[in-house]
């Protein structure tokens, strides 16, 4: 009798031990990343938003809570003017890189039907997306400064006697260095959803004689519309943390958020770096949250 | 307009477009040939040399123009690069991997993961620095800058990995173990050679982001300067084309990189071809 | 006859839709076991279960004697052959085959020169000889199938599970791939457990049918029992080969919607009462031919017939619609040709009739 239960028991034993193997594995594959991302992404931002509240004092912070940084940083014409250029630039931006890179995407991905070209045009456009960011920000300056490469043809050329200074230094030439690092990553996504339209669905309404204007506006916009929201999403996310560009490209003219926070920190004003950083993040999270309620982003990638 | 006139003059576009993203760095690249030290970043050329190349490697006789602090940032640079691509590429294939199988609370946890490659260095770098003023931990590029680079190149690798784990028949591992082969080595033997053009790619992605990164690590490393680094160093102080030549360099060694990967993925397509062609004979 | 596989009992639900609801089976050791079922009555689910890639939710399942139901499928020793084959893609031939021998937890073979010999004894076993060096990607169909059954063999498991194993193949290679099944599995001395949807594969090979409806074993007998006897008229259903009436059964006849058939053999228990009369036991006769007093006769009008080499079917619409199929074999009679839309009797004997009540 006690043999015969003993028997039983030991494989209901096992069975159970099997059954909670499959969620042991899962946990212990994503423990280590997810637990990565928590203590060095997670972490550090909620890390931010507390010494946001922190006192600061000349080269140094106390952590007693008081909201005197954030009071500072309301009250200041140079902060409330970086909040004011960054969302300006990010606006312009976003709006030229879809101009510029519209009409490319539409190329690539519908006009081109052979598919090697098509993906060798696409790779063109990606490869400098491999170079290092920094040189190629850097290159815009021999390109637009006053004997720059512009000025330079535009003198041959006749068109103007005095090389324009307001290229190179000023917020033009900051707008024109971002265009043209991000609009990479609006034409990938646009190009990626132009590609998937049926062309026989394009050749039936031209049967039918609906003029290009017409069959643009109602089949081609409509349904590369996620693409662009989600180039939207990139470029904004880029542009909005930028530092690098304005640095480089405006000779200190443009203090983009990302710029007050440099400066903050070199030198040694944490808290309020920390109070630029909370509103960055409170801005990205308006604007890609505002991007989302369009578009369902894991669906569509 | 007809459909063939709109699709020429789109194409004239794209033509312009393409002189858009690569004309700067064109220019830049012919400017490093200037001559030098009186040579200035601009037009014209006043007579083609490699001189800044030589000073970037010290080869000229000292100047008013100081070299590029390089040499020991492209050593850090470089194994900052390889440690982030090791730990990204593991993690984002391990990632991965739970996510085959569904379970609750992966839409958090997605997300979670994909947070890092869209939050701004410039954020994670300053919260970055708190913590580690606040731990009073010394900040290093080894250190504090290279957990930050893999929480920007991990997300990569892990949306590679997915990517190719989506198209992946997972009845070949289950034959593997149905052989009385353990899972494990099942992962070795079958899973790992199978996916491995993807973890190539993830490596890929880890070593050129990270490779390039500086939002991140100018808060995070401390006084040791990385490669680009040492470039955003230039950015505040006047440019001379030591840095153009630099860039012309750099440039090429992400090219030399994506043409090393480029003859990988094609020498592991040509394996396979060779053993359909070994039948045909 | 010794048993290889029991199921007592098994469970297993997925997002709570039942797939297998209760299965009890006992399995022959050294037999051809088919597995018939129409898509979605859970046979794919089913071995999967016994291969260990699925946890049963209750239930228990015996190999050999002992309770695998919590060993994971590399410790089984259960063989599986995939629909798709499931070949390992960046090994050749003879390497798919070496796999299992070689990297294998229990009992590994590390002598490369015993892995040779014992994978060229199966490759002309399953007659590869000549393709060890290919690359799977170039050989035909038909070859897979026979590395994919080959990899598992050569490992010797006591059960090898083969789920729809012809289903990828075209029609002459599936009739003679299914010699060959038989022959192999005779010269290693192995269960087969063969899942198949079409039920001539299954009458054809299995030594023994289980038919599986709706998560549950509907009937487990041999081929030729079930094709004469199916325990229900769902299972008579699957079999493809009866004409099925709906009714009840009224004292010595069975009430259907062409009217009273008068009951003459035995009747069976089963859930739903019906009729059923096999494809080849009907005979078609003129209108006005009298039927004899042991035989049942009904009407219909011609529709078309479609002959299959030894056969011919003839379909018929009856008076309330249905169409009722008729299996002539052309060795009992020459062909005869019916004109279309005429009426013609259809005439069974009573004692071939099934009735489930």
């Amino acid at each position: 009798m006690t043999m015969a239960a003993t028997s039983h028991d030991t494989p209901v034993e096992t069975a159970e031990h099997h059954a909670r193997k499959q969620p042991d594995r899962t946990f212990w594959l994503l423990a280590p990343g997810a637990l990565w991302m928590l203590l060095f992404l997670v972490a550090p931002i909620l890390m931010m938003v507390y010494v946001s509240f922190w006192t600061q004092t000349t080269f140094k912070i106390e952590p007693t809570l008081t909201l005197k940084s954030w009071v500072t940083f309301f009250s200041s014409d140079t902060y409330l003017g970086a909040l004011w250029t960054t969302v300006r630039i990010w606006l312009i931006v976003l709006v030229c890189t879809l101009l510029v890179g519209y009409p490319a995407a539409l190329f690539v991905g519908l006009f081109v039907k052979n598919k090697t070209l098509s993906t060798a045009l696409l790779v063109l456009c990606v490869i400098p997306f491999w170079t290092s960011f920094l040189i190629r920000v850097l290159a815009w300056r021999p390109m637009l400064g006053k004997e720059g490469a512009i000025n330079m043809i535009l003198m041959k050329l006749g068109v103007v006697t005095q090389p324009i200074e307001v290229l190179l230094f000023s917020e033009l030439s900051v707008i024109i260095g971002m265009t043209q690092i991000y609009c990479v990553f609006m034409v990938g996504p646009i190009a990626f959803m132009l590609g998937r339209i049926d062309p026989s669905v394009i050749e039936a309404a031209q049967d039918l004689g609906a003029s290009f204007w017409r069959i643009f506006r109602t089949i081609i916009l409509p349904l590369s519309m996620p693409g662009v929201v989600v180039g939207a999403i990139f470029v904004s996310v880029m542009v909005l943390g930028e530092f690098a560009t304005s640095a480089a490209l405006s000779g200190r003219k443009v203090n983009l958020l990302g710029n007050i926070i440099v400066t903050q920190v070199g030198s040694l004003k944490w808290a309020f770096a920390a109070v630029a950083g909370v509103v960055l993040t409170i801005l990205m999270g308006a604007v890609v949250a505002a991007l989302l309620r369009v578009v369902d982003l894991r669906k569509e990638l | 307009m007809n459909a063939s006139g709109i699709k020429v003059s789109l194409g004239l576009y794209t033509a312009l477009f393409i002189i858009f993203l690569y004309g700067p760095l064109a220019v830049l690249a012919i400017l490093s040939f200037q001559t030098g030290p009186e040579g200035g970043p601009q037009f014209p050329i006043i007579e083609w040399s490699t001189y800044w190349y030589k000073h970037l490697f010290g080869l000229t006789p000292p100047s008013r123009i100081a070299p590029l602090p390089i040499e020991q940032a492209l050593v850090r640079s470089l194994g900052l690069a390889v440690m982030t691509m090791i730990v990204s590429t593991v993690l984002g294939v391990t990632a991965a991997q739970a996510f085959r199988k569904k379970f609750r609370g992966s839409g958090v946890v997605f997300y979670l993961i994909v947070l890092g490659m869209m939050v701004p260095g410039v954020l994670v770098g300053l919260g970055m620095a708190l913590v580690a003023n606040a731990l009073g931990i010394d900040r290093h590029w080894w250190g504090t800058a290279f957990v930050l680079h893999v929480v920007y190149t991990f997300p990569f690798a892990f949306l590679v990995m997915l990517a190719i784990f989506n198209r992946f028949d997972p009845s070949v591992e289950e034959a593997s173990w149905s052989l009385g082969v353990t899972p494990a080595r099942t992962f070795r033997k079958i899973t790992f050679p199978l996916i491995f053009p993807g973890v190539l790619s993830a490596m890929l992605f880890a070593f050129t982001l990270s490779y390039d990164e500086f939002s991140r690590t100018l808060f995070a490393s401390g006084r040791d300067l990385t490669l680009p680094l040492a470039i955003y160093g230039t950015f505040s102080v006047e440019v001379h084309p030591n840095v153009f030549a630099f860039g012309v360099l750099t440039t090429l060694f992400s090219f030399a990189l994506l043409g090393t990967y480029a003859v990988l993925m094609a020498l592991s397509v040509r394996r396979a071809k060779r053993m359909a062609i070994q039948e045909e004979a | 006859m010794s048993s290889v596989l029991q199921l007592k009992n098994v469970h297993k639900a997925f997002a709570g839709v039942p797939a297998l609801s209760g299965i009890d089976a006992t399995l022959a050791d050294n037999a051809y076991i088919s597995l018939l079922g129409p898509s979605g009555s859970g046979k794919t689910t089913l071995l999967r279960v016994i291969a260990g890639f699925e946890q049963p939710d209750g239930g228990e399942i015996l190999f050999a004697g002992k309770r695998v139901d919590s060993v994971p499928p590399h410790e089984r020793g259960i063989g599986f052959v995939f629909q798709n084959f499931a070949l390992f893609p960046h090994l050749s031939v003879a390497q798919n085959i070496a796999f299992g021998l070689e990297n294998r937890v229990v009992d590994p073979v590390t002598d490369p020169k015993v892995v040779a010999a014992r994978v060229r004894d199966i490759i002309s076993l399953v007659g590869l000889s000549g393709l060890e060096d290919r690359a799977t990607t170039q050989i035909s169909g038909g070859q897979k199938q026979r590395v994919a059954l080959a990899r598992t063999l050569v490992t010797e498991p006591s059960m090898v599970l083969l789920d729809e194993p012809l289903g990828a193949l075209d029609a002459n290679l599936r009739m003679r791939m299914r010699s060959e099944l038989r022959t192999i599995r005779e010269r290693c001395g192995v269960t087969f457990l063969h899942v198949t949807g079409s039920e001539t594969e299954a009458l054809a090979m299995g030594d023994t049918v289980l038919v599986l409806d709706r998560g549950r074993i509907a009937q487990s007998t041999d081929a030729g029992s079930l094709y004469s006897r199916p325990a229900s008229a769902d299972v008579a259903r699957f079999l493809n080969c009866y004409n099925i009436f709906s009714g009840t059964v009224e004292g010595e006849g069975f009430h259907s919607p062409v009217g009273m058939l008068a009951l003459g053999g035995s009747r069976q228990a089963s859930g739903t009462p019906a009729y059923a009369i096999r494809y080849d036991r009907v005979s078609i006769r003129p209108q006005d031919a009298a039927a004899a007093g042991d035989e049942v006769r009904i009407e219909g009008s011609f529709v078309a017939s479609e002959y299959s080499g030894a056969a011919i079917n003839s379909f018929f619409t009856l008076d309330d619609g249905r169409v009722f199929e008729v299996e002539t074999h052309l060795s009992h009679v020459a062909p005869t040709a019916y004109e279309e839309r005429g009426r013609y009797a259809l005439v069974w004997k009573r004692e071939d009739a099934l009735v489930f009540v």
